[in-house]
């Protein structure tokens, strides 16, 4: 089992560490996609060996949709992670891929392309190409990750905490809003916390903020999988992310230690319903108190989406 | 004089047999097409493979190709007979297939070799190491994102020699294409299977929520939050993208009518040859400009090419006034001898309506209709049954494959 966690600071990577989880996901939005924070190389210096140290894993977001200019710049940056040793980059770009195969091939990556990994075929196909493991989309409910999960050729990652992106622009929708409504206010970023609903809907809420990649917008609920982790582990699908994005630093810890509570019980056979209700109830208890929590598309029949 | 050889492509949407055929006479080197499956056009009219073995013949006698979109991202079990539909494909003729999944792709290059691959803007293809990526898996061609410029195309050119396909006219995604799934949350249709329920066109409240259920609306009460692109028309820059070395020139709209098709790619024909023609001395003619606002469903912009969206690229408040056109017609026939076109009613047209035909090759006259006969010449005053035939005097020559349409009140 190996529980993946973002970053959003070098106290919270040594606090995730000393929680016991397995890897530490981060970077810089420059390259990654809906990260808690940047990351930068100096502080990668840190986090690097102290988790290497720990015996634990550093994988870096290189996920972004890059267009030319950004591309050259994944060039170099991918030397800077090679020799900084870190253990594997996320990507979904191809171009990405063709530049990694060409500068840094001993680099491990992670296929991440986001909503569009939904088939093990596909899956497979970017294993042929040198991934040694691929991000699930969340739109994948368990009745076909049933079928998906003995046809991978390599990990599938499934993330069991945190939001979930549903729509990324490349147009910044929400300044041209309020351009259009000449109130032109300054912050459309996330810390800001603005959320969009269908105006009959009034329980909706689903965030929304620009960043230097475009506009993201979310499901209404983050996702809470701790009651699923024990089918999970039984399908096989044991690579788990807790995404922090819009967690406080402090109780996504808190999170991750029910995380690692779980997984241990898991691998010591003491998992009860009882106490995944528990753990559960922990991550519901340190959820921020504007957001909710459900399992997203997990339980969905497959047939009923069209 | 300088001429350009290596004219692009005009590629029209063809949601049916009959619309593959207008889009031909009309002037587009190319249609695309979808099939009985794989698709994200569930809701187009789709052909079976025997409307494509008519579509291939009349394209290929008349030197177009034809494309299908195949363009799904498959779940668990969705590929199933995909090697197999690929081969029926290569079998009866079609041009190349238009893919984003990488398991779709690779089915078709394994399985039915020979058969052309293009990768759909799906795949938001946006630098030139990705369409070196593809090149590099055997793909003929790839679909840029509708993120990208026209300078960041020229940049491309000089690192690939892939083709380029880029979409120059008609709707567009707001989000990056196949990035989103607002329909699948909010809507539980697939946006990528071919169920999009287009959540981003629909109004919505914005606001600030330090708590849950405690709103501190953002909105403007008068104007709703929205995500609605305005439609894609790159008629006024020809020159930049045939210079910048698009080699396909895509117009969106499979779902669009005989009179969407016919309108656009014939403007768009006309365009393309002009400037190869004569590049030095080709001027915008304002025409064409007046014709595709004839069949435009909202405002017009340039998308990404020169910059980022503004507000100015989006739909917020009240919509502004464009001419409505009702297409209400198509030549059958003409008697040059009685100046007399058989026409098949399309709309509800008569006497002393200002009636606009228009042609392939971009020909065009108006004229007010004096009188009308049904096929028996039994006289009328209008025609008001759907496909019926009937006969109206003309003082122009038209010919078979003509249309009709009249101006409405702005809407």
């Amino acid at each position: 089992m190996n529980l993946i966690t973002t970053v959003a600071s070098v106290q919270q990577a040594e606090a995730l560490l000393a929680a016991g989880v397995d890897t530490l996901y981060l970077g810089e939005s420059e390259f990654g996609l809906r990260l808690p924070a940047d990351i930068h190389q100096a502080d990668l210096k840190t986090i690097v060996p102290m988790a290497h140290a720990a015996g634990k894993k550093v994988t870096v977001a290189v996920n972004a949709i890059f267009h030319n200019d950004r591309i050259e710049k994944v060039r170099a940056y991918l030397h800077v992670l090679a020799d900084l040793k870190v253990d594997a980059v996320t990507i979904g770009d191809p171009g990405a891929i063709h530049v990694l195969q060409q500068e840094v091939p001993e680099l491990a990556y992670i296929y991440d392309a986001e909503v569009v990994v939904t088939s093990a075929q596909q899956v497979n196909f970017w294993a042929r190409h040198g991934a040694t493991g691929a991000v699930i989309a969340r739109e994948v409910p368990y009745g076909e990750l049933v079928t998906m999960a003995p046809e991978l050729t390599v990990p599938g990652e499934i993330q069991v905490y945190g939001a979930t992106c549903i729509h990324q622009s490349g147009r910044p929708l929400l300044h041209n809003y309020f351009d259009f409504v000449k109130d032109h206010q300054d912050r459309a970023d996330r810390q800001r916390g603005l959320f969009i609903a269908i105006p009959q809907h009034q329980n909706d809420h689903y965030s929304i903020y620009e960043d230097r990649n475009g506009t993201h917008i979310f499901a209404n609920n983050d996702l809470n999988l701790m009651t699923k982790l024990d089918q999970l582990y039984q399908l096989g699908l044991t690579n788990w992310k807790l995404d922090g994005l819009f967690t406080d630093e402090t109780q996504f810890v808190a999170i991750a230690k029910a995380f690692v509570a779980a997984k241990q019980a898991l691998a010591a056979g003491t998992w009860t319903p009882a106490l995944a209700a528990e753990l559960s109830q922990q991550v519901v208890a340190n959820q921020p108190v504007n957001r909710g929590l459900d399992t997203g598309f997990y339980e969905i029949d497959p047939s009923e989406v069209q | 004089m300088r001429t350009i050889q290596n004219k692009p492509e005009v590629l029209a949407p063809a949601g049916t047999l009959e619309k593959l055929k207008v889009a031909i006479d009309y002037g587009a080197d190319a249609v695309y097409i979808g099939g009985d499956a794989y698709g994200l056009r569930t809701r187009a009219g789709n052909f079976s493979f025997d409307q494509m073995r008519e579509g291939v013949a009349y394209a290929h006698a008349r030197h177009a190709k034809v494309y299908v979109a195949a363009n799904i991202v498959a779940h668990e079990g969705d590929t199933a007979g995909a090697g197999r539909f690929f081969q029926t494909l290569r079998e009866i003729g079609i041009d190349a297939v238009i893919v984003s999944d990488p398991a779709l792709i690779e089915i078709a290059i394994l399985e039915a070799p020979g058969l052309p691959v293009h990768l759909s803007t799906q795949a938001s293809a946006a630098n030139y190491e990705t369409l070196n990526f593809w090149q590099s898996e055997g793909l003929e061609r790839v679909v840029l994102a509708r993120e990208v410029g026209i300078e960041e195309i020229k940049e491309m050119r000089r690192h690939t020699d892939v083709q380029i396909e880029a979409f120059i006219h008609g709707a567009m995604c707001i989000g990056y294409s196949g990035r989103c799934v607002l329909s699948n949350h909010m809507s539980m249709r697939d946006a990528n299977r071919g169920g999009c329920a287009q959540n981003c066109r629909w109004k919505y409240d914005l606001f600030e929520m330090p708590t849950a259920g405690q709103r501190e609306e953002e909105t403007d009460a008068k104007t709703p939050f929205t995500m609605s692109a305005v439609d894609m028309a790159m008629i006024e820059h020809i020159p930049d993208l045939i210079e910048a070395g698009v080699n396909s020139f895509k117009i969106e709209g499979r779902m669009k009518s005989i009179h969407y098709v016919s309108t656009v790619a014939n403007v768009y024909r006309q365009a393309v040859d002009s400037y190869c023609a004569d590049p030095e001395h080709y001027q915008l003619d304002p025409a064409w400009v007046d014709e595709l606002w004839k069949v435009a469903q909202r405002e017009m912009s340039t998308g990404f090419y020169y910059g980022t969206p503004t507000a100015d690229d989006e739909l917020f408040g009240k919509r502004r006034k464009r001419p409505s056109y009702a297409f209400v017609g198509e030549v059958m026939a003409y008697d040059p001898a009685k100046k007399l076109a058989t026409i098949r009613q399309r709309n509800n047209f008569g006497v002393g309506d200002q009636i606009e035909f228009y042609g392939p090759h971009f020909t065009h006259h108006t004229e007010t209709l004096t009188q009308l006969w049904d096929e028996d010449y039994d006289i009328l005053l209008r025609a008001p049954d759907a496909m019926m035939i009937c006969k109206v005097p003309v003082t122009q020559p038209v010919k078979p494959g003509d249309m009709l349409r009249r101006a409405n009140q702005l809407v």
